[in-house]
C-alpha cells in the first residue's frame, strides 16, 4: 500500500496537461455546447488527436486498439478532462463502459466495426436506458422489441436521455421477452440513431440544455445483428457496464475547482475571515479528499484485476457529496451573484449528479446490500 | 498509487489480528473499563510482536496507523495510536509503556492514569513527562468510553521540552492520530449495528430490511470509508498538516453522525452496559473534541487550503459551461 504516484504517472499527468494546451477546442473557456453542430466537429477533433496520441482507449487490450496501460492512468485522464468539462463529449462513455461492452459479448463483426471506430475517436454514442416509468427501476423497462424477419421492431420510449444531439448510436436496452421476470426479458440493441421510426424531441431543463431528450420508437426496425450478446441476457452485461460508468467522471476534481472559486471570492470580500466559512471550507476540502481516495480505491481495485465491488457505490455517493458541499458553499460566498444561471455559485451546476448515472438512494441500496451485507425482504 | 496492503503489510494485519482475537471480546474489555483497568495483556502482546514500535523498525507510520486502526475496531482498551504511532513519530524512539497525551494541563484527557509517558501541548511547546503516581489523577466519569485523568498542578514542572518545532509535529501525528483511530472505532460501531439490523426482528422482518435504515447505514459507511483512507494518506504522508488536519477534519464530522445513528438504530439496548454497543460509540465524543474538535481541524484545513490553490490544470482554462 502506498500513495505515491510513480514517475511515468507524473509524467503521463504532464504530458497530458501538455496535450491540453494544444489541443482544446479555441475558446474553450465558456464554451458553448449548445451550438451542436460545432460543438460535435470540435469534440471529434479532440478525441481523434487523442486516438492518435494512443491515449483515447490506451486502457484498452492492444487487439482492440488500447495499449493495456494501467487503470491509474485511464483515471488520470479522466481526471484532468472531466473537471474542465469533458471535452471528449459524449465519448467518454464509448470508452469506460460501451467499448468494454461490446469486447465483452459482442460478435466479432461487432467487435470489429464499433470497436475501431470508438478507439479512432470517431464516432458519439448516447444511451437509451430510462424510460418514463423505468428510471431507478431500470428493469421494468417496457421499450419493446419484438423479432420479425432479419430485424427487430421496436416500440416505445425512452426519456431524460443525454448527448442525443450528437449521438451516432444508441446503447438501447429493450424489452424481448415480456413474460419473463423483469431481468431476464431484456436484450441489447446497438441501435443507429438515423433510424426510421426514430424521432427525437429535446426537453428543455436547467442543468444543461442539451441534457434531456426524449426518443420515440414507432415500428422502427433495428437488424438483428445489432443485438449485443444474447437474446434476453442483456441485464447481466448492463449490471458489469454500470459499475465502470459511475467511476468515469471525477467529479472530485470539478468539487475542487468550485472551491478555487470560492476562496478566491471569499479572499475578495473578507468572508474569508468567518469562522463559519473557514469550517465549512476546511469540511468541503476533506470531503473532496475522502472522495478522491475511495475513487482511488476503485481504480485500485480494477487495477488489480478484481471484479467490482460496492466500492464503486461508495466512491460514487462520496463524490456527489463532495461536489454537493462545495455548491452549497459556492452558493453561499456568492451570495448574490449565485442566482444568476452559470455563475460560480450557481447551485443548478451540482444539483444533478447525485441523480445522474444512478441516483444517491440506487447507490446506497448497493452499499447496503454489497457493502453491508444487510438482508434484504422477499415479502 | 497501490491500495492493496502489500505482503509484509496483510502479514502484519493476520498477525494483529490474531492477537485481538485472543484479547478483544467485548465481555472482557468491558469487565476491564467496568473495574477501572488497562489491558495489560493486550499491550504486552502488542509490544512484544513489535507492533507498537513499527514506525522505529523498518516499516513505518503507515504499517502503525493499520494496526491501530484494526485494534481500534475490536475496542481493544490501550492507547495503541498514542504509543505506537504518535510517540515513535514525536520522540523518534519506541515508548517505555503506554503513552497518553494532553492538550494543555488543564483538560481531562484519555487513559492518561495509565500512562508511562505523557506527551503534554503547551502552547508551542511539546513537553514529555514520565509521571509519578501524584502527577495524575483519575477523573470520574461513568465507567463508559475512555477512562480519563487529570494532570496535577505540579505534574509540569518534571516535565522535558521535546525542542523547537515539537509542538507542530505533536499536533500533526495526534490529528492524524484521532483519524486512525476514529476510523477504527467508527467502523466497529458501524458493523456492530449492521449485524444487530439483521438479527432483530420486528414487524415480521429484520429491521435491516427497512430501506431507512439501510440508507443510513450506507451513508454512514460512504462517511466512514473516507475517514479511514484519509487517516492511512496522513500516516503515510508524515502527518504534513494538511493531510493531518483534513483526516481529523473528517473524523470530527462524521463521529457525532455515526454515534447518533448507530445508538438510535439499536434502541433501548444500546443503552445498556450489557450490550457492547457503547464500547465503540461512547469513544467518540472524547476524540470528536480532542484538539478543539471539528472546527479547529476545520478552520486549520481551510487556512492551509487557502495557501495551496489547485496547481492550474493548463494556462488560461477554466470550467466550461457544462
Amino acid at each position: 500500500m502506498n500513495f505515491d504516484w510513480t514517475d511515468e504517472d507524473n509524467q503521463y499527468r504532464q504530458d497530458v496537461r501538455e496535450f491540453l494546451a494544444e489541443a482544446l477546442p479555441p475558446g474553450w473557456s465558456g464554451y458553448d455546447k449548445n451550438n451542436l453542430p460545432k460543438y460535435k466537429e470540435d469534440a471529434g477533433k479532440f478525441s481523434q488527436a487523442l486516438a492518435q496520441r494512443g491515449w483515447l482507449t490506451q486502457n484498452w487490450p492492444r487487439e482492440y486498439g488500447g495499449q493495456e496501460a494501467s487503470p491509474w492512468r485511464h483515471a488520470i485522464l479522466n481526471e484532468e478532462l472531466w473537471p474542465i468539462g469533458e471535452p471528449r463529449g459524449s465519448q467518454y462513455m464509448n470508452v469506460n463502459w460501451i467499448g468494454p461492452a461490446i469486447m465483452a459479448a459482442g460478435t466479432p463483426e461487432q467487435k470489429a466495426y464499433h470497436l475501431k471506430r470508438i478507439s479512432a475517436g470517431d464516432v458519439f454514442w448516447c444511451q437509451g436506458f430510462s424510460e418514463p416509468d423505468a428510471g431507478s427501476d431500470l428493469p421494468a423497462l417496457r421499450t419493446r422489441a419484438v423479432r420479425d424477419g432479419d430485424d427487430y421492431v421496436v416500440n416505445g420510449a425512452k426519456i431524460w436521455t443525454s448527448h442525443v444531439g450528437t449521438a451516432d448510436f444508441c446503447f438501447l436496452l429493450v424489452r424481448t421477452d415480456p413474460e419473463a421476470s423483469k431481468r431476464a426479458g431484456i436484450s441489447i440493441l446497438l441501435t443507429p440513431m438515423d433510424l426510421p421510426g426514430l424521432e427525437v424531441r429535446h426537453i428543455p431543463g436547467f442543468v444543461g440544455e442539451q441534457s434531456f431528450h426524449h426518443l420515440i420508437f414507432t415500428d422502427a426496425r433495428v437488424p438483428a445483428d445489432c443485438r449485443l450478446g444474447e437474446e434476453n441476457r442483456g441485464w447481466d452485461i448492463v449490471r458489469r457496464a454500470l459499475s465502470y460508468e459511475r467511476v468515469g467522471a471525477s467529479h472530485y476534481g470539478r468539487a475542487e475547482l468550485i472551491l478555487d472559486k470560492v476562496l478566491d471570492e471569499a479572499e475578495r470580500t473578507g468572508l474569508i475571515d468567518d469562522p463559519e466559512i473557514q469550517s465549512r471550507i476546511g469540511e468541503v476540502e476533506a470531503a473532496i479528499a475522502a472522495s478522491r481516495l475511495l475513487t482511488y480505491r476503485v481504480v485500485d481495485i480494477r487495477a488489480h484485476g478484481s471484479p467490482p465491488t460496492a466500492d464503486t457505490n461508495v466512491s460514487r455517493v462520496a463524490q456527489t457529496q463532495a461536489l454537493r458541499l462545495a455548491g452549497e458553499l459556492a452558493h453561499i460566498v456568492f451570495g448574490e451573484e449565485g442566482l444568476k444561471a452559470h455563475s460560480a455559485g450557481d447551485v443548478r451546476r451540482v444539483l444533478a449528479f447525485s441523480v445522474a448515472a444512478g441516483t444517491t438512494e440506487m447507490q446506497l441500496d448497493q452499499i447496503a446490500s454489497g457493502h453491508l451485507n444487510l438482508p434484504i425482504f422477499r415479502g | 498509487m497501490d491500495l492493496t496492503p502489500n505482503d509484509v503489510q496483510r502479514q502484519i494485519l493476520d498477525s494483529v489480528g490474531r492477537i485481538l482475537e485472543r484479547r478483544t471480546d467485548p465481555q472482557r474489555t468491558r469487565s476491564l473499563l467496568e473495574s477501572g483497568q488497562y489491558d495489560i495483556e493486550l499491550h504486552a502482546d502488542l509490544a512484544e510482536a513489535g507492533f507498537l514500535a513499527l514506525p522505529l523498525s523498518g516499516a513505518g507510520p503507515l504499517e502503525a496507523a493499520l494496526v491501530c486502526e484494526r485494534v481500534a475496531e475490536k475496542a481493544g482498551l490501550i492507547t495503541t495510536a498514542a504509543t505506537g504511532l504518535v510517540f515513535p513519530m514525536v520522540a523518534n524512539k519506541v515508548a517505555p509503556g503506554p503513552v497518553a497525551l494532553a492538550d494543555g494541563p488543564d483538560k481531562p484527557f484519555r487513559m492518561g492514569q495509565f500512562a508511562k509517558v505523557i506527551l503534554v501541548l503547551d502552547g508551542d511547546r511539546a513537553l514529555m513527562l514520565s509521571p509519578s503516581l501524584d502527577d495524575v489523577e483519575p477523573v470520574a466519569n461513568d465507567r463508559t468510553g475512555w477512562p480519563l485523568a487529570k494532570l496535577s498542578r505540579q505534574a509540569l514542572s518534571n516535565a522535558e521540552s521535546l525542542g523547537p518545532g515539537s509542538a507542530e509535529r505533536l499536533r500533526n501525528w495526534w490529528r492524524t492520530a484521532i483519524a486512525v483511530e476514529a476510523a477504527g472505532v467508527m467502523r466497529g460501531a458501524v458493523a456492530t449495528t449492521a449485524r444487530y439490523v439483521t438479527e432483530r426482528i420486528q414487524f415480521g422482518r429484520p429491521i435491516g430490511t427497512f430501506q431507512t435504515i439501510q440508507h443510513r447505514l450506507a451513508q454512514m459507511t460512504v462517511q466512514v470509508e473516507g475517514v479511514y483512507w484519509l487517516a492511512l494518506e496522513a500516516a503515510y504522508r508524515n502527518a504534513e498538516p494538511l493531510f493531518a488536519s483534513r483526516a481529523a477534519t473528517w473524523a470530527a464530522s462524521a463521529a457525532p453522525l455515526v454515534l447518533r445513528e448507530t445508538q438510535q438504530m439499536h434502541g433501548a439496548i444500546g443503552f445498556t452496559r450489557e450490550y457492547p454497543l457503547h464500547l465503540w460509540t461512547m469513544r467518540l465524543p472524547a476524540l470528536q473534541r480532542e484538539l478543539g474538535g471539528l472546527s479547529s481541524h476545520a478552520r486549520f484545513t481551510a487556512k492551509l487550503r487557502a495557501k495551496q490553490r489547485v496547481e492550474p490544470l493548463t494556462p488560461a482554462i477554466e470550467r466550461s459551461t457544462a
